[in-house]
């Protein structure tokens, strides 16, 4: 059928500007919630706020006073802690679940995948809360079976063991979500390499190593950079979880370190420095690691 | 037949859009268009569930008394200091009245005085007669050179909650526990390893080495604080290192201290440890009575309490810990009507008494303290009459002042304190890096603004 065509002047017009209109909202909301406020935290970084009315320009001073300031150091390495600990973890735990789940001798796949994803629905604050009680010095999952060993371990309670209660939570929430990227990664490689690689005589294990791995370099590295992003923006699971980061700061992160500043501690200047040294830490990171897994490279 | 001028063919972009279109108006009519209700209009905000359900059932009753007034109660939990900061800094959105916490309350107060955002009630206060008839060592959490930006919701009296049979069964009458010395000599005695394994099985208290709240109850218990009311740092004085070395001893000397299981006092894992009989006291204020009877009721009978030992004989008793304000900011279009019912919430008896009744936060207004209710036995503590110990401590409760700095303070001092106790510093020096670090940012900050 031929499309009715107007004539009406108006509605040409419209024609032509419509496809700007529809786009604009994105461009709008961004200006709005992403552009001003990045733009403004930037200028914010170098003024201190005096109460609610006032601000003076400091310069460079928050950025002096952060990298002289202990707690924020202490809160980079637990957030290195986590970061390291989760990819080195999780990881491995992500891809071997994905493996398993895509192997044709697991039965039940389709419960099995549901299961061990379903962790990443339940928002951060519950997993938090959930995880209080696993730790639990006296009747907690964990302690059940150290107890036996004739000792209760303060999970939540010792400097040593909070950082690693706070790994272990995330691995839980966070292996089964990027189990799925592994398992679409897998189930895009081509049998005919298998195939191949079986004709050159490969084991299960050469044939994981030269061509599953090879294969999954692109979803490797957005796992990679995906999680490591991640844990360096982590926050809510260990500020409920340590009550703020007790004790002693043993589980402050960087964003946490951030929160106090900004809300606690009416100090938006330096909460702002905060955020972009994080941008910046974040940037280098991603860079490198992108460089380091070949992304950039040309095939 | 009425027609619209477009169709969804002539339309640009097809029937997606056009639909997109007409919900994106119908929503924008509903969000701008709904009215406001006639009369005059109040917004309450409050973060404290066992508060919220309270006003819940008083305001209508404020409403029916006063038509055409229309109060709106809105509870939001935990971030609710967090949106109030935001609604401050950005001059818009703050409600007539909020309750605020005692530990947040300090960032609220950074800044030149006259930029704080709550209104300064004593004038109506000394006007209207009030402050003789509440409690006035607990206007010092919400004052601030001069300024009074809250009125006081409770007291927060601190008792010494105490398992009696276990106590008695090691041969110790909390009854006659008079001084820290004397609770000192009895929890040596209580504190126990009851199957000969070698391990602990009963400590005499449990106390938070994690944060200050109970070491801090215990200094401000001696007259001192972190800051006095001039707001010097005064937490390294020889006051509070003695506290600290008495807090740490406690633990490590005299081994009849167990740190908090969980992360507070209020955790399941904390409740749990009382159950198992594993501790035998507490420093309770009134509200973690009522949380105690609604988290752990199968403990009812087994508890008792008696007033805190005191440093010397014949010394203060009690200490408190926690609070909440109430405050009318500056933002509010109608201040006068926001003091009407912050009176009606605050100052009203029967709402008072159904406070304790629901709660047992004993309220700061001296003239409820005769009604029945507060000489009722408690059948929680085995029939023993709490209210009246509480209101027996009350007129002794010492001041704690406010600072602005008491956030980042008590961030610090947490941790010091946490130093202290596992012995990776000693108490003076812990006390003294804490007090030179908070001294040295009130420095720096007075360096760039001149006096705060």
């Amino acid at each position: 059928m031929k499309k009715k065509r107007t004539t009406n002047v108006f509605w040409n017009q419209q024609q032509k500007i419509a496809p700007y209109l529809f786009i604009a909202p994105f461009y709008l909301l961004f200006v709005i919630f992403m552009g001003y406020p990045l733009i403004s935290s930037l200028v914010m970084s170098l003024y201190e706020m005096r109460g609610f009315q006032s601000r003076i320009f400091v310069g460079i001073g928050n950025f002096t006073d952060l990298f002289r300031d202990p707690i924020f150091w202490k809160s980079l390495r637990n957030t290195a802690y986590f970061a390291v600990g989760t990819l080195t973890l999780q990881l491995p735990i992500a891809l071997l679940l994905a493996i398993l789940l895509n192997s044709k001798f697991v039965k039940g796949k389709n419960f099995l995948r549901l299961a061990f994803f379903a962790p990443v629905l339940v928002a951060g604050v519950f997993v938090a809360i959930i995880f209080n009680l696993v730790y639990d010095q006296r009747a907690g999952l964990v302690n059940q079976e150290f107890v036996l060993f004739g000792k209760e371990i303060g999970w939540l309670n010792e400097e040593k063991y909070v950082m690693p209660a706070v790994i272990l939570t995330g691995v839980w929430q966070w292996a089964g979500f990027n189990m799925i990227y592994f398992l679409a990664g897998l189930q895009g490689i081509r049998q005919e390499l298998y195939e191949a690689a079986a004709v050159d005589g490969a084991n299960w294990w050469q044939a994981f190593i030269h061509v599953t791995l090879p294969s999954l370099r692109p979803v490797i590295a957005f796992v990679f950079v995906v999680s490591m992003i991640g844990s360096l923006q982590l926050f809510d699971l260990p500020f409920i979880l340590t009550n703020g980061g007790e004790p002693a700061d043993a589980g402050s992160t960087i964003v946490m370190y951030l929160y106090k500043n900004g809300f606690q501690f009416m100090r938006l200047g330096y909460a702002a420095t905060i955020g972009w040294v994080l941008f910046f830490i974040i940037a280098v990171i991603s860079i490198v690691q992108l460089k380091l897994l070949g992304i950039f490279r040309d095939e | 037949m009425f027609r619209l001028p477009i169709d969804s063919e002539s339309f640009p972009l097809g029937k997606g859009p056009m639909v997109m279109l007409i919900l994106f108006l119908i929503s924008t009519l509903f969000i701008f268009g709904r009215s406001e209700q006639e009369g005059e209009n109040l917004e309450f905000w409050i973060f404290a569930n066992t508060h919220y359900e309270e006003y819940q059932a008083r305001v209508p009753i404020f409403e029916a008394q006063n038509p055409g007034i229309n109060v709106q109660l809105i509870n939001f939990g935990g971030t609710m200091h967090d949106k109030l900061l935001a609604a401050m800094l950005s001059n818009f959105g703050a409600p007539d009245l909020v309750e605020v916490e005692i530990t947040s309350i300090g960032r609220f107060l950074k800044g030149a005085i006259d930029e704080v955002g709550f209104v300064d009630l004593r004038p109506r206060l000394e006007s209207e007669g009030w402050m003789e008839k509440l409690v006035v060592s607990r206007f010092t959490p919400w004052s601030y050179r001069g300024k009074i930006f809250g009125i006081p919701h409770d007291l927060h009296p601190v008792v010494l909650l105490y398992r009696d049979d276990l106590f008695k069964a090691a041969g110790v009458e909390m009854t006659e526990v008079e001084t820290w010395d004397d609770f000192i000599a009895a929890g040596k005695k209580a504190t126990r390893d009851l199957d000969g394994d070698g391990r602990i099985d009963q400590y005499a208290i449990v106390l938070d080495r994690r944060t200050e709240s109970d070491y801090f109850s215990l200094l401000l218990q001696q007259g001192g604080g972190f800051f006095d009311e001039a707001g010097n740092v005064i937490i390294d004085s020889e006051l509070a290192i003695e506290t600290l070395e008495f807090f740490t001893a406690l633990f490590n000397e005299h081994q009849i201290a167990t740190p908090v299981y969980g992360t507070w006092h209020g955790d399941p894992s904390n409740f749990a440890a009382m159950q198992d009989g594993k501790i035998l006291s507490i420093l309770a204020p009134d509200w973690y009575v009522g949380i105690l009877k609604s988290q752990v009721p199968q403990m009812s009978g087994k508890w008792k309490a008696v007033s805190m030992p005191a440093w010397y004989p014949g010394g203060r008793r009690t200490t408190t810990r926690g609070g909440t304000m109430i405050g009318i900011t500056k933002q509010s279009k109608n201040p006068d009507l926001a003091w009407e019912v912050l009176k009606f919430t605050y100052f009203d008896r029967p709402g008072l008494v159904n406070r304790y009744e629901t709660t047992r936060i004993i309220p700061p207004l001296k003239s409820a303290w005769d009604a029945p209710i507060f000489k009722e036995p408690d059948v929680y503590l085995g029939g023993q009459r709490l209210g009246e110990l509480f209101i027996e401590m009350a007129p002794n409760m010492p001041p704690r002042y406010q600072n602005p700095y008491w956030s980042e303070g008590a961030d610090l001092l947490n941790d010091a304190i946490f130093a202290a106790v596992t012995e990776k510093q000693t108490p003076r020096e812990a006390l003294t890096d804490l007090a030179g670090k908070v001294r040295a940012l009130i420095a720096k900050d007075r360096g760039r603004w001149g006096d705060l």
